[in-house]
């Protein structure tokens, strides 16, 4: 059943920017996802194999910092090398990225669920979390979606580091400028397809995504749904 | 853009970066004149001199070590590796309960 973003109190960002594209929405982690952008899904899939943009923020997202994180996360039974900037996939289908030595990022997949987030945050308490302790995002931070063979030529029009899918390998993470915002950068591939995660501060979502919108126009790129991008992480 | 090496991040744009101050000992428990001299006045020096340098997309202070002549970024490191042990900033016992 179609709902409307203001019929949850936690909303995306850009949510009056999705409801002015003609967006249908979807509940997704107690908040409305913009399931499409005003196409059909296999119009937007296609958009996404060539450049489209997609809001994510309401997807789950979280992490944990402190100097005792790796070894508090290995005692819970989560597996996470050592290099820092990379993202490892997870059985459960998150995405854990290592930040700094003493600092993980947490991202669930697509359905906006992720079993490691939770198990995590429901054993983690200031006792037993001594030297580790909770980073929410959910809030604090919008996530954006870039997908496609020109998301990383679009990426050189807002951002220092060289993006391009030839030099910025899969699961690689950069946290840097972007469009003169901090943000964090991960490159996660949605099957055959270049795609890259966005996360900036929420407070100026609209801002990143107008920029977003302009960047990606000289590429004839689009808002897509979240629909789109689920379709191409089934192949 | 001049470029700087972050430790944690690798070569970013000077413009992420925040300038920190000279690297200098802690004047622990000094005079007033010693804690003026530390938090207000600079070496100024022309030649190397080491720095703390700040990335603000990830919140991470370390140490530059840069000629202020020739404006060379000589190396940039952790912060670990100067500060090996835990620095105690416990209260002096006389301080205690006012």
């Amino acid at each position: 059943m179609a709902v409307a973003p203001t019929d949850f109190r936690r909303r995306s960002p850009v949510y009056r920017e999705l409801e002015a594209l003609g967006a249908e929405f979807a509940e997704v982690n107690g908040s409305a996802a913009a399931i499409s952008c005003g196409r059909e899904v296999a119009a937007e899939t296609e958009q996404a194999r060539t450049l489209g943009l997609c809001d994510l923020s309401a997807l789950r997202r979280g992490g944990f910092k402190g100097w005792r994180t790796s070894e508090w996360l290995r005692e819970e039974g989560v597996e996470v090398d050592d290099e820092s900037n990379r993202a490892y996939p997870q059985t459960d289908g998150s995405l854990i990225a290592r930040l700094s030595p003493g600092e993980v990022l947490i991202l669930g997949d697509l359905s906006g669920a992720s079993a490691i987030l939770e198990k995590l945050m429901a054993a983690w308490n200031m006792a037993a979390g001594e030297g580790t302790y909770p980073v929410p995002r959910a809030d604090t931070n919008c996530c954006f979606g870039v997908t496609g063979r020109f998301a990383g030529a679009m990426f050189a029009k807002l951002c220092g580091v060289d993006l391009r899918p030839e030099k910025f390998a899969n699961r690689l993470v950069a946290q840097t400028s972007i469009a003169r915002l901090n943000g964090i950068v991960i490159r996660a591939d949605l099957g055959e397809t270049l795609s890259y995660t966005l996360l900036t501060d929420s407070a100026s979502a609209s801002y990143m995504w107008g920029c977003l919108i302009d960047a990606a126009d000289e590429f004839a790129g689009a808002p897509v749904g979240l629909d789109a991008l689920r379709k191409l992480a089934e192949r | 853009m001049k470029i700087m090496v972050c430790p944690l991040n690798g070569p970013r744009n000077i413009s992420e970066f925040i300038y920190g101050g000279e690297v200098k000992a802690h004047p622990d428990r000094g005079s007033d004149a010693e804690w003026a001299d530390y938090v207000f006045f600079e070496e100024n020096a022309a030649g190397v001199v080491r720095e703390w340098w700040y990335h603000a997309p990830t919140a991470y202070w370390f140490i530059a070590e840069r000629n202020t002549v020739t404006e060379e970024i000589i190396r940039t490191y952790d912060a670990k590796e100067l500060f090996k042990e835990r620095v105690d900033f416990a209260p002096p016992p006389e301080r205690g309960d006012g």
